[in-house]
């Protein structure tokens, strides 16, 4: 139950965590156009036309010129923060035949190989991840 | 009458169904996770369910941002496997069971939950991996199954408190369909896990094992788990969890574990498996796994 929650906590504690952007109705409205091209890649015949020139294909969208850089360039820690939402920003990788693995270990800022160990390992640690203000 | 016989908790790992298809799952890495389903496929042989109520989400592949139905019922008579990305499953079509379901829906409607009805879709790796890992690679699902999709991704998603209330609703649904149907209800998504961000990767092993010890017996206390706590301790998917609650809320007071499975990592994700039996007099059979009973006597 949140009841005793108002929506100004409940909100300000999903930005409480570190290394993460929830996605939230603000960037969900950020994020709209954005996420509905990257669902616009789930048919063939748009992934063909895509991958011919992505820059043209991306001219039927209103995506920012800031959206639309981060696409280009595969930044996903950028595309998170206008908007992006992780299943709908699969479908680019996914495009790209990249693995979740392969795409997740990008905005982590160690290597796919280093990310795969860490994973067999055990994975990441919550410890110090938990929250910022209360650094635990 | 229609009963509620069993639960049953499990990820849906989008790889662990390409693993499958590709013949990779007894490999080293796949091996250990499939391992662990092996003894529910067996004992889904001779429990044959008719009906699956399964719970699962929507990973923007019927849905996209233009409609979020926080809770939708499927109430059609088929759908087809997604096409994901990389074309869709070549697994078989599942078939709903429209009578069952529109009965639920209706009474939910008339319960106070306000569904979301669904004539038409595709089903993406939520509810076919699923059904991969407990009946294997056959030629048709062995049984109906009627899909009910929370939004886990858009904030805010249901509280745990509201999404163990439908599962009670569920319950009192399928109780009063008239037709003699052995009904299961499952939980999908989950465990630990994070795919966005530099946070991506974590899992929380300590929790994830209470959350399960939680699920067996007397479960209240799950209910009041708030979002943030699944956030900070799971990753920011773990949240799929609240899923699993409306499956629990729908085998009432208490439950009785036949089998149990934990394992990381696959691909991104700590995998969990639970089933579960309603503990309330009805004469079911009890009988539990043989590694669930190794670690009882541990
Ligand atoms: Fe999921």
């Amino acid at each position: 139950m949140i009841s005793d929650t108002n929506i100004r906590d409940y909100l300000a504690q999903l930005e409480d965590i570190p290394g993460t952007r929830v996605f939230t109705a603000a960037r969900a409205r950020q994020g709209y156009h954005l996420n509905q091209f990257a669902m616009s890649l789930m048919k063939s015949e748009n992934r063909e036309r895509w991958k011919a020139d992505e820059r043209a294909y991306l001219e039927d969208w209103q995506l920012s010129e800031e959206q639309k850089a981060a696409v280009l360039a595969r930044d996903y820690n950028t595309l998170l923060d206008l908007g992006g939402n992780i299943y709908f920003l699969s479908k680019i990788f996914s495009t790209d035949g990249l693995s979740f693995v392969q795409a997740v270990s990008t905005m982590t800022g160690v290597s796919v190989e280093e990310y795969q160990a860490m994973m067999n390992a055990g994975g990441r640690s919550p410890d110090g991840l938990r929250s910022k203000r209360e650094g635990r | 009458m229609a009963r509620i016989t069993a639960g049953i908790a499990s990820s849906h790992v989008p790889l662990l169904g390409v693993a499958h298809d590709q013949g990779k799952d007894r490999d080293d890495y796949f091996g250990p996770i499939f391992a662990g389903y092996d003894w529910t496929r067996e004992w889904e042989k001779s429990e044959k369910p008719d009906v699956i109520i399964l719970v699962y989400n929507d990973h923007a592949s019927a849905f996209d941002m233009k409609v979020i139905p926080t809770f939708a019922i499927g109430c059609g008579d088929h759908y087809k496997p997604a096409d994901e990305g990389w074309g869709p499953r070549q697994v078989p079509d599942v078939f709903g069971h429209a009578d069952l379901a529109w009965h639920i829906a209706q009474s939910l409607i008339l319960d106070e939950f306000d569904m979301t009805i669904i004539n038409e879709m595709d089903v993406d790796h939520g509810l076919t991996v699923p059904l991969t890992m407990m009946f294997g690679a056959v030629d048709a699902w062995p049984c109906k199954v009627v899909p009910l999709a929370v939004n886990v991704v858009t904030y805010p998603p249901p509280s745990g408190n509201r999404c163990w209330s439908l599962g009670e609703a569920i319950a009192r649904a399928v109780a009063s369909f008239p037709e003699d149907l052995n009904v299961q209800v499952w939980g999908t998504g989950g465990m630990s896990h994070q795919l966005q961000g530099p946070r991506a990767g974590l899992i929380n092993r300590q929790w994830d094992n209470l959350f399960l010890d939680g699920l067996i017996g007397e479960s209240d206390h799950l209910r009041r788990i708030p979002h943030i706590e699944y956030l900070r301790e799971t990753g920011s998917e773990g949240i799929e969890m609240v899923m699993w609650l409306i499956m629990r809320g729908a085998l009432g007071k208490r439950t009785l574990a036949l089998h149990r499975h934990y394992h990381v990592p696959c691909s991104n994700t700590a995998i969990g498996h639970l089933v579960l039996r309603p503990d309330n007099g009805q004469e079911l059979d009890m009988t539990i796994s043989g590694a669930s009973v190794a670690a009882l006597t541990e």
